[in-house]
């Protein structure tokens, strides 16, 4: 039985971390342009780009997939997207804004002299992002991402509004069977991936620790 | 800059309402459902693991007496039906967004199924049960005799809305198996669920030996869902007069040991 049960768990195990992975694919790039908008000098693009983000983390992610994947067809009677194309859409945009808030953080975290320094040697602007700015960002910004990357495993657990078979879908499926076990179960599975992504947010920190 | 912003909100929310309006005063969904059905060559059928209506054999293959209906009406329409596990909640969202183009799955003809979908015509009676541990039946034989109770239903459902009738409080579940669950466990003390899964799911030789049903506080009819308007609910009620005319229906109701439920034709 147990052997049964950890099978049909590891199968949406899979869907769960196809989703976490291809949500980070994603929505770090995005992110990052989004964090170039929030800070650019045009102020309308500024308006615009910090106007989406406060929608999207203004509203609850479970709202945000319903909209994706009900919202063309109920409103335009357009075909929808497959099920887990739509939960995906939905984990990027949401995603992209938390991380693109914390990329801004960690730029303007960077002294304003070390830019005024690199225009003096006569650096242009992306070659003082991406040799002086960029390294330091990444090391600032490694403890309030891996905040981030342990909630997207979390919360990966609210596509299962729109049928996607995540693991807690597995899970609650073996109480129709009598069996409530399997549901708490699944805690061990989100555990371990937990873990070891901790884990690896350790050696990263202790690896990027040879610079103050 | 604030108010910069802020004319900038207010501009995004009238844009979105106004594609809202836009959207609804076209007619969107002219045409036969049924052309679309035979166009896209599947039919969606919408369902919750519902035995012994719907739930899936060893080789994880759909059966049950609606599964088995649904393939054979799919079928008279020259498609393929294709089942799909939904959140019940759901159901209305999934068939207006023709994520699914019907809703088969023991669903009873409440007012909100009626009014937010085409159905067909009953083909099954239930009720709704009150269950709880075989030990203290004895003491809640009738509908007066509930008040003192703790129960739980599935959200939504019809036995939650006969508790609302009684003025009983209940806690919300997601399903009527997480209901009786709660019953099982303890946490509850009574639910009220269908009949039809109580006859399947509690009593001597299942996972629920020492549940029962008392009292039965309504009877209702089973029926399909089909998108508002659609002319599927017109065919399926021909198919299945054909069909019960045939034997095929008290047939396959029997594999299933729901033809007592069955409505005559």
């Amino acid at each position: 039985m147990l052997a049964a049960v950890t099978l049909s768990l590891l199968r949406g195990l899979i869907t769960t971390l196809e989703l976490f992975f291809l949500t980070l694919l994603f929505a770090l790039p995005l992110g990052l342009i989004i964090s170039f908008g929030s800070m650019s000098r045009l102020a309308p693009l500024r308006g615009v780009t910090k106007s989406i983000v406060w929608v999207i983390r203004g509203t609850p992610l479970m709202l945000q997939i319903l909209v994706v994947f009900y919202g063309p067809g109920l409103l335009f009677g357009l075909p929808l997207l497959p099920r887990f194309t739509a939960a995906l859409v939905s984990f990027v945009i949401n995603y992209a804004c938390y991380f693109s808030e914390i990329f801004r953080g960690g730029i303007q975290s960077v002294p304003a002299g070390q830019y005024e320094a690199g225009q003096v040697l006569g650096m242009t602007r992306p070659q003082i992002f991406f040799r002086v700015t960029l390294l330091q960002v990444v090391k600032r910004i490694v403890p309030p991402m891996s905040n981030e990357f342990i909630t997207l495993v979390k919360d990966t657990a609210l596509v299962r509004i729109i049928s996607v078979y995540e693991i807690i879908w597995m899970g609650e499926s073996y109480i129709k069977k009598g069996m409530i076990w399997p549901l708490f179960y699944t805690a061990v599975f989100y555990l371990a991936v937990n873990g070891l992504l901790t884990l690896l947010f350790g050696r990263f920190e202790r690896k990027l620790s040879y610079f103050k | 800059m604030k108010k910069k912003l802020l004319a900038l909100a207010l501009m995004l929310g009238l844009t979105a309402s106004l594609c809202a309006c836009a959207a609804k005063n076209e007619p969107a969904r002219d045409g036969s459902d049924a052309a679309y059905v035979r166009q896209k060559g599947t039919l969606i059928v919408g369902i919750t693991d519902f035995a012994p209506m719907d739930y899936q054999n060893e080789s994880g293959e759909w059966i049950g007496f609606d599964a088995d209906m649904a393939k054979a009406f799919a079928e008279s329409l020259g498609v393929k039906a294709e089942f799909i596990e939904i959140t019940w909640d759901n159901k209305i969202m999934e068939l207006d967004a023709k994520a699914i183009d019907c809703v088969w799955n023991g669903m009873t003809l409440t007012e909100e199924v009626t009014t937010a979908m085409a159905t067909s015509e009953p083909y099954c009676l239930n009720g709704q049960v009150v269950v709880l541990p075989a030990d203290k039946a004895d003491d809640y034989q009738d509908a007066e005799s509930l008040g003192t109770l703790r129960f739980a239903a599935e959200n939504g459902s019809a036995g939650a809305a006969q508790l609302e009738e009684l003025g009983l409080e209940y806690v919300a579940k997601t399903t009527q198996a997480d209901a009786l669950l709660e019953v099982a466990s303890g946490a509850s003390d009574a639910c009220v669920i269908d009949l039809l899964m109580a006859g399947a799911m509690i009593g001597e030789g299942t996972s629920y030996p020492d549940l029962t049903y008392t009292v039965q506080l309504s009877s209702e009819e089973y029926g399909v869902g089909f998108r508002k308007g659609s002319d599927l609910a017109e065919a399926l009620n021909a198919f299945w007069k054909t069909a019960y005319n045939e034997g095929t229906v008290l047939k396959t109701a029997t594999t299933y040991g729901v033809q007592e439920s069955i409505i005559k034709k």
